[in-house]
């Protein structure tokens, strides 16, 4: 393989994805996640007695717990699945391309924009909160910290969401489940069964940076080294698949 | 392009049925109604599909998990695949992109595929913007972009008005004559692949049932009886002096009785001696048309149905 041309091939396709994706009317749904995020946060702020543990918790709670696989799941299911369902994939799958590369193409802007988003969010919900609380240093290092999570967090929950839009022709179900009830529900229970889910070893990872509210005490944490490993597997084993699923896809 | 025994299931749905071609150098007309299998060729063609049995190849090559292959070839799909939020000009830089195209031989390029296919002015505009025959032409601009050897068109001039058609086929007459490109070129009208290509290929339900220079596809049609509408005043007279004639199988009444269909044998020698007659018997003639110009009929007669 020519990776000069698999390079520029992926710029390309990149750069025209994180146009389009950037542009997209989603953007409306995170501004929206966003002054949500915000207006709770703000509201908590205002309250009497609230510390910077307070501020941590409900970052974990709406961003990590709930709001970044939403997010990721609503863009995620779409971008590969949309252009296969109305054809206008033609124009990379009848590039001169290994169709795995050119998926490469895909999950560079989509966990980018997810990220973009969330960091977006999460900068939203730390600001109504920590203005009202006090910007001190401690904040900024927990606002740093998080920010950090949420990135890993994207490019892991993209790889997941993109390899399911290539797999499944109705993505956004499975979405939803995994969304909602998987990483919403399974990913809460005491016990091992945690382990199954992204959130376990964002927090895990989390756990042994933040030093305020319960992620800081997170009693099911997986050692860090061991959840950086699984982050980092989970995500390129499923761009792999993903790839591998592409490359085999016939584009009917 | 060849195809041996080639078939394409959908399911239960046939594409492709033991199809077999050799497709030439120069321009080649894929002529079929819709639904005959032209998109299903090309996109087996194109690797997009794999065949279900048969083989395929495309410049030599079989195309399924054949990337290298796109570099020679070059493809404009017949359904609206644009981005519309894209400029002309971004999705031209997009198409030179995934082709390793960069820098100023890429803008160099795009300006020349632009005033090739006359979209040049417009360029900079949104596609959103365009209209059907510009986004015909942007789409041709696209398949141009890195001077593939083979062009595959699928229905370049559909839902486009006369004039963008009369545009559009003198600039694929172009291609092939001026650059140099071999060019196949699908339509379910029989005419406008005539005005591109003497060079066709029938298919009808997933088979091809005529291959060759259009005059013996023409010959093979006109063996078969062709059935043609006259209408006007006094018909009657003209009805009795065409049952006269050797080219004539039947006449018939219409329903509403303004006029006659006429069923012949031999279509030319009907055009031909049809003034005389018109003449001889005084009848005046408001509408005549051919039930047979529709490509469906066509096929029909051709697998003897």
């Amino acid at each position: 393989m020519d990776i000069t041309k698999a390079l520029t091939g992926i710029a390309a396709i990149t750069r025209h994805f994180l146009k389009k994706l950037v542009l997209s009317r989603k953007v409306f749904i995170t501004i929206l996640v966003a002054a949500f995020v915000a207006a709770v946060m703000g509201y908590a702020g205002a309250q009497n007695g609230v510390g910077t543990s307070d501020g941590a918790d409900l970052l974990d709670v709406l961003i990590l717990f709930f709001f970044m696989p939403v997010l990721a799941m609503i863009y995620g299911t779409s971008l590969i699945r949309d252009e296969i369902d109305d054809k206008s994939i033609t124009h990379v799958a009848t590039a001169p391309l290994d169709r795995g590369v050119s998926y490469v193409g895909y999950y560079v802007p989509l966990a980018l924009t997810v990220s973009i988003s969330m960091v977006v969010v999460n900068a939203a919900g730390f600001l109504a909160f920590f203005a009202q609380v006090g910007l001190g240093g401690e904040a900024l290092e927990l606002w740093g910290e998080f920010t950090a999570l949420v990135v890993v967090g994207s490019f892991v929950y993209s790889a997941l969401f993109l390899a399911v839009s290539v797999l499944l022709k109705k993505p956004v179900f499975f979405g939803l489940f995994y969304a909602f009830i998987w990483e919403g529900f399974i990913g809460s229970l005491p016990g091992a069964i945690q382990k199954v889910s992204v959130k376990h070893y964002l927090r895990s990872v989390g756990s042994d940076w933040v030093d305020f509210g319960s992620i800081a005490s997170f009693a099911d944490a997986t050692a860090p080294g061991a959840s950086w490993a699984v982050l980092a597997a989970l995500a390129v084993s499923l761009v792999a698949l993903g790839a591998l699923l592409f490359r085999e896809t016939e584009l009917t | 392009m060849e195809a041996y025994g080639l078939s394409k299931w959908y399911g239960e749905v046939i594409g492709l049925n033991n199809f077999t071609l050799e497709v030439r150098d120069g321009i080649t007309g894929i002529v079929g109604p819709n639904g005959a299998g032209k998109s299903t060729l090309f996109k087996l063609a194109l690797g997009l599909i794999t065949p279900s049995t048969g083989s395929m190849k495309g410049l030599g090559q079989v195309p399924w998990r054949n990337p290298a292959l796109h570099s020679s070839i070059g493809f404009c799909p017949d359904y609206e695949s644009l981005p519309d939020e894209a400029t002309g000009r971004e999705y031209l830089a997009l198409l030179g992109g995934l082709h390793a195209m960069r820098g100023p031989s890429l803008s160099g390029r795009i300006s020349e595929v632009a005033r090739l296919v006359e979209m040049e002015p417009a360029l900079d505009r949104r596609i959103g913007g365009y209209s059907k025959g510009m986004k015909q032409r942007m789409k041709i601009a696209g398949a141009l972009l890195h001077d593939p050897e083979l062009l595959i068109l699928d229905e370049p001039l559909s839902g486009t008005d006369p004039l963008v058609r009369k545009e559009l086929m003198d600039i694929i007459r172009r291609l092939h004559r001026e650059r140099g490109h071999d060019v196949i070129v699908s339509s379910h009208v029989l005419f406008e692949i005539e005005r591109m290509t003497h060079n066709v290929v029938l298919i009808y339900k997933g088979r091809a049932v005529a291959t060759g220079d259009i005059s013996e596809i023409r010959d093979l049609i006109d063996k078969h009886p062709h059935n043609i509408v006259i209408e006007g005043e006094r018909v009657d007279a003209l009805a009795k002096a065409l049952l006269d004639e050797g080219f004539t199988v039947s006449v018939a009444y219409n329903q509403d009785r303004k006029g006659i269909t006429v069923q012949v044998s031999r279509p030319d020698d009907f055009f031909n001696r049809l003034p005389a007659l018109i003449e001889g018997t005084g009848c005046s003639v408001t509408k005549m048309y051919s039930l047979d110009d529709n490509l469906e009929a066509i096929f029909r007669y051709l697998v003897g149905r």
